[in-house]
């Protein structure tokens, strides 16, 4: 099962589609959780994924605005969007009942 | 961010892979992100990737199982062929030692073929294991040379004769580093060879003045030949299956 980084990189990276790459991957998770992520953290966690087959990555085309520097594009391949959807079907079946959910069955803490 | 600022980060990403420091320089540029910010974060990297190494047993292997013991045992061998040349060119020395020069000249080559052969396999697994973590190795390998060189006091001899071993083994490091693991036939005849070389000194003991010191450690030098027969077979295995 993944971790929980594991699982924002993944969506944040599905969401990007073609454009997904480091710094928007980065830029997404950082906008959507308002956690810090680092350089480090990402692309390790980029390449773990990508040796278990959840995401594959490639050189791109470099830009003026990251001085002239390639960037290293992500897609999400099938056995990721699985994983994902695992994750995400296991925290909805856990969080059922639980006080913080909106439309909660259980009873009021 | 300032060149100067820069420069840093960019020295630090040295250590990352091409591509890899392509990558995150040009994430760093894009982000805007200030010269600490930056450094802090490809230090980051450049640390949690070398931790990811040695989570393998390769580079644990490589430093502790070769370069470490190989270097002090090949340090006492080196000095072992030091005496034995000098031995033969000193006619007095060679009358007390019962030898007589084709012996003592047959000897010689022996132990110096031992020598290369022990240093070059060692140095090829060090190569082949420890790709990126041969600073680590080379260290380890180093200290104990260092050490021996700085309290080295025998006046007939350079400290330097210590060293011997050396070039063999970085050859035998290049070789590693380039091609990783050797085709069967050549790494049992490799085995073989260096094994048969030893014979002579296992059987004979430590009494001999030419015997290896601490023969009975011998089996340290000799396993990275026959690891190298291993891993070939294992290949060859697995390229057949494939």
């Amino acid at each position: 099962m993944l971790g929980e980084f594991e699982y924002l990189m993944i969506t944040a990276a599905a969401g990007l589609g073609d454009n997904a790459y480091g710094a928007a991957i980065r830029e997404e998770i950082e906008a959507t959780t308002g956690r810090k992520c680092s350089i480090g953290a990402l692309y390790t966690t980029i390449d773990r994924l990508e040796t278990k087959g959840l995401l594959k990555t490639w050189m791109g085309d470099a830009t003026p605005q990251r001085g002239g520097r390639a960037k290293r594009m992500v897609r999400v391949t099938p056995k990721g969007v699985h994983a994902a959807k695992d994750f995400y079907d296991a925290v909805t079946r856990v969080s059922r009942g639980a006080s913080w959910v909106a439309n909660r069955t259980g009873s009021a803490p | 961010m300032t060149s100067t600022g820069w420069s840093f980060v960019e020295a630090a990403a040295r250590l990352l892979a091409r591509d890899e420091r392509e990558a995150v320089l040009g994430d760093l540029l894009e982000a805007d992100e200030n010269a600490l910010q930056g450094l802090v974060g490809v230090l980051s990297l450049v640390f949690r990737r070398e931790v990811a190494l040695w989570k393998s047993w390769r580079p644990w292997l490589a430093a502790f199982g070769v370069a470490l013991p190989s270097s002090l045992l090949l340090m006492g061998v080196s000095l072992s062929v030091t005496w034995s040349y000098l031995t033969l060119r000193c006619p007095e020395l060679l009358q007390k030692s019962s030898l007589t020069l084709g012996s003592g000249s047959l000897v010689l080559l022996c132990q110096t073929l031992l020598l290369i052969g022990w240093s070059w396999t060692g140095g090829f697994v060090v190569g082949s294991l420890s790709r990126r973590t041969l600073w680590a190795s080379t260290l380890l390998c180093s200290s104990p040379c260092l050490f021996c060189l700085s309290r080295f006091r025998v006046e007939s001899l350079s400290r330097f004769c210590l060293l011997l071993f050396l070039l063999p083994a970085i050859w035998g490091v290049h070789h590693g580093l380039r091609i990783s693991r050797m085709k069967l036939r050549w790494a049992i005849a490799l085995a073989i060879t260096v094994t048969a070389l030893m014979l002579p000194g296992w059987s004979s003991g430590a009494q001999h003045w030419w015997a290896p010191p601490q023969w009975t450690l011998n089996w340290i030098l000799i396993w990275p030949a026959w690891y190298l027969v291993v891993t070939s077979w294992r290949f060859r295995t697995e390229v057949r299956r494939a």
